[in-house]
């Protein structure tokens, strides 16, 4: 017997309403410097020594967290293009913040024989719920490695 | 928020990023934390998954792209940015490896409460393969 419960990633089990989630992570420092550096970033305020006293995390850094929240759900599938972003950013992510973020499928449709879907999530503080950013993506779902 | 001008219609323009395979693959390590349970071969790292979707070669990852575009903006407005700005852009046209990026943005509105902006990112061949928006409250939470 199987112990992997997902389903198949396609555009029938990809349903409006449907509630992804959660997930955790810890903002390391690690993660935040080799981010900056894979960006070219070299703003201060992801370093150590940052100006607002503790170090932050750039603002995307936890963007692929829509990959992880369809990987706990969905097996399968061959992928996606993305198509849009949209980010609100309402607190930065710390160094040692544990994140709770869940999502959720807030729209599909097709449009010229492409299935689209658009995945809305948001990201606490574990320990005190503060909102720290709300994103949403927008993919063309790959059905057997096309857009059909 | 900064004290860097705001006025309607300024430009500001940020350094060329060279967008190669090694740059994606520093990108791709960077992201995945922690890592998906398997990562099959996909557009960004196999030639036959990115012909199969329609492209000529592998194509950068879309949010990779979108970090350049969120990087800048808090250069331009610092952290407060993270605390009230908004961010919104279509990827318009595949990036391969290789590119040069560099990204723009021009302001569109300012007043007492909000600074909004258009912001796009251009290749070498100053072709647009993102076009988005961002603003932020004058007065930030």
């Amino acid at each position: 017997m199987s112990d992997d419960d997902r389903i198949l990633m396609c555009p029938e089990n990809v349903r409006e309403g449907m509630g992804l989630g959660p997930i955790f992570c810890v903002i390391t420092a690690e993660q935040v410097e080799a981010f900056a550096r894979a960006t070219d970033a070299d703003n201060p305020l992801y370093t150590a020594e940052s100006p607002a006293a503790v170090q932050i995390a750039p603002p995307t850094m936890r963007l692929l967290d829509y990959a992880l929240l369809i990987a706990k759900h969905f097996r399968g599938g061959s992928g996606g293009v993305h198509a849009k972003h949209r980010n609100e950013f309402f607190a930065p992510m710390r160094v040692g913040q544990t994140i709770r973020t869940d999502g959720r499928i807030t729209k599909t449709w097709h449009k010229r024989g492409k299935f689209y879907f658009e995945l809305e999530y948001e990201s606490r503080d574990v320990e005190n719920d503060e909102l720290l950013m709300r994103q949403a993506i927008t993919a063309v779902l790959l059905i057997e490695g096309r857009m059909q | 928020m900064r004290a860097v001008p705001f006025e309607s219609g300024r430009e500001f323009e940020s350094r060329p990023y060279f967008l190669d395979a090694a740059a994606a693959h520093a990108y791709g390590a960077a992201v995945e934390h922690p890592a998906r349970r398997a990562v099959q071969p996909n557009i960004h790292d196999d030639d036959a998954a990115a012909r199969r979707a329609g492209f000529r070669a592998p194509i950068a990852a879309g949010e990779h792209t979108y970090a350049l575009a969120a990087n800048f903006m808090v250069d331009l407005f610092g952290i407060d940015f993270l605390r009230g700005g908004h961010l919104e852009a279509s990827m318009i046209k595949p990036v391969f490896f290789g590119d040069r990026l560099v990204v723009h943005a021009r302001v569109t509105a300012a007043d007492d409460s909000e600074v909004a902006m258009e912001t796009w990112v251009e290749n070498d061949r100053k072709e647009r393969v993102l076009v988005g928006s961002a603003r932020l409250a004058r007065n930030p939470r």
